[in-house]
């Protein structure tokens, strides 16, 4: 039996971060960044939508059987977005060059390759119990594809960091927001296969919607904060310097 | 019973080891926003250590007519462990050049933001060329690790080594001739 508190605390963290969703959709309308990243604004309108459907069901008597099926059916559509949010990153992470465009996405398609592999082989030899047989199904996908999600967005921000890439503010805050959030989540879902009590169901609860809650607050915080001016400092660069790197850089490389 | 307790266990195990990856990648998603709010790219550092860099000595390690010398004189275990050390000296090496891509092509891509567009158009090469620097010095990592791990081997079969070696060097000495004009604007805040 779940206390009053317990419960606002859950519904304040269900409801909080899709109402702030729709300030993230808003502010993607209105700057346009939708142009840039279609598949993150795909991706905030739908888990909105979601909500929607499920919160109604939740408050509607007798639909309990009905609610997880929709939370199952939305959930595997809500994974296959986050993917191409991914791609959506990672593409405007590599926009400048394009020998990484290239070589840098060949390396990113081996480690998506190498987290597949790994991603089924966990999720297949960690069965736990989860009760109905479509539901542990949805678990077993949803584990392994938050451990792919989790890899890859990790993989791009230490890649960036060893090749000194500069990301721009939304589509690091994209990344930073939907790492924490997937990070969690495979914790959640790792430990509700093996846990299954009451307490420890309602315990994780709180820590997914908690994480969603900062994962839609980092996106609001970059996607608020204004881009870095075009380096003002620049101007005092002389440009035959800037010049003279570059060709020393290209007799570096001459082979 | 015995196989539904190792079951269990099996289960347990896995469940905690993806747990503790959860939080590995959340401690690095923490430190990589941390580090975007504070990192600066220190060029005149990385200038310096660079100056530190000998390529003479560099080219005496990785040279093939050296390490034949030094396999016809030496007994086979002095010479895998004479080896081992020279190839890991030359490991650093490459280390120190891939530092210096790094934060080349942060330089690079903060003259692409340029309002003068002839500097805007400099510092896409400038970026391209580093890129294509560091990932050289991966490759040469893997030979030399390689070679610090299996000293047994030749490295007759990477004759282009030295060569990689002593252009990366050169150029990062090169950048010790520059004037620290650039203090400010690697110093400013990305990301």
């Amino acid at each position: 039996m779940l206390s009053h508190w317990h419960k606002a605390l859950l519904l304040f963290l269900w409801i909080t971060p899709h109402v702030l969703l729709a300030v993230v959709a808003a502010i993607i309308w209105k700057r346009r960044l939708y142009e840039k990243f279609p598949c993150f604004f795909a991706y905030v309108v739908y888990e909105i939508a979601e909500f929607i459907l499920l919160f109604a069901l939740y408050v509607v008597p007798g639909a309990g059987k009905q609610y997880a099926y929709a939370f199952s059916a939305t959930l595997l559509l809500s994974l296959a977005l986050r993917f191409g949010v991914i791609d959506e990153v990672a593409k405007d992470l590599f926009r400048e060059s394009k020998l990484l465009k290239a070589s840098a996405r060949r390396l990113l398609q081996c480690v998506a390759g190498a987290l597949l592999v790994m991603g089924v082989l966990l999720a297949v030899y960690a069965p736990g119990n989860n009760g109905a047989r479509w539901h542990a199904g949805v678990s077993v996908v949803n584990r392994g594809a938050v451990m792919v999600q989790c890899g890859l967005l990790v993989s791009l921000l230490l890649f960036s960091r060893f090749l000194g890439l500069t990301w721009r503010r939304p589509a690091f805050g994209i990344t930073l927001g939907l790492g924490i959030l997937t990070s969690i989540d495979l914790a959640a879902s790792a430990l509700r296969a093996e846990f299954t009590s009451e307490v420890m169901k309602e315990s994780l609860n709180l820590l997914i919607t908690g994480a969603a809650l900062v994962g839609v607050l980092i996106w609001l915080g970059y996607l608020l904060a204004p881009e870095p001016e075009p380096a003002s400092a620049l101007t005092v660069v002389p440009q035959d310097e800037v010049k003279t790197w570059s060709t020393e850089l290209q007799h570096l490389l001459r082979d | 019973m015995e196989h539904g307790a190792a079951t269990l266990a099996q289960g347990l195990i896995t469940a905690w080891a993806l747990v503790a990856v959860a939080f590995f990648a959340l401690g690095i998603l923490v430190y990589a926003a941390v580090r975007s709010r504070t990192r600066a790219v220190d060029l005149e550092r990385t200038v310096n250590d660079f100056r530190s860099l000998d390529i003479e000595a560099f080219r005496n390690l990785v040279d093939s007519a050296e390490e034949a010398f030094l396999r016809d004189n030496l007994s086979p275990q002095k010479f895998r462990a004479i080896k081992r050390q020279r190839m890991w000296a030359a490991l650093l090496y490459a280390w120190e050049a891939g530092r210096a891509a790094t934060a080349l092509a942060k330089v690079g891509q903060a003259a692409q933001r340029s309002l003068d567009p002839e500097i805007a158009a400099s510092g896409v090469q400038v970026t391209e060329n580093a890129f294509r620097l560091r990932l050289q010095t991966v490759r040469v990592s893997l030979h030399l690790l390689i070679e610090v791990l299996l000293p047994s081997l030749s490295n007759r079969s990477h004759p282009s080594l030295a060569d990689q070696y002593e252009r990366a060097a050169e150029t990062l000495f090169r950048l010790g001739r520059f004037p620290s004009v650039l203090r400010t604007l690697v110093r400013s805040k990305s990301a």
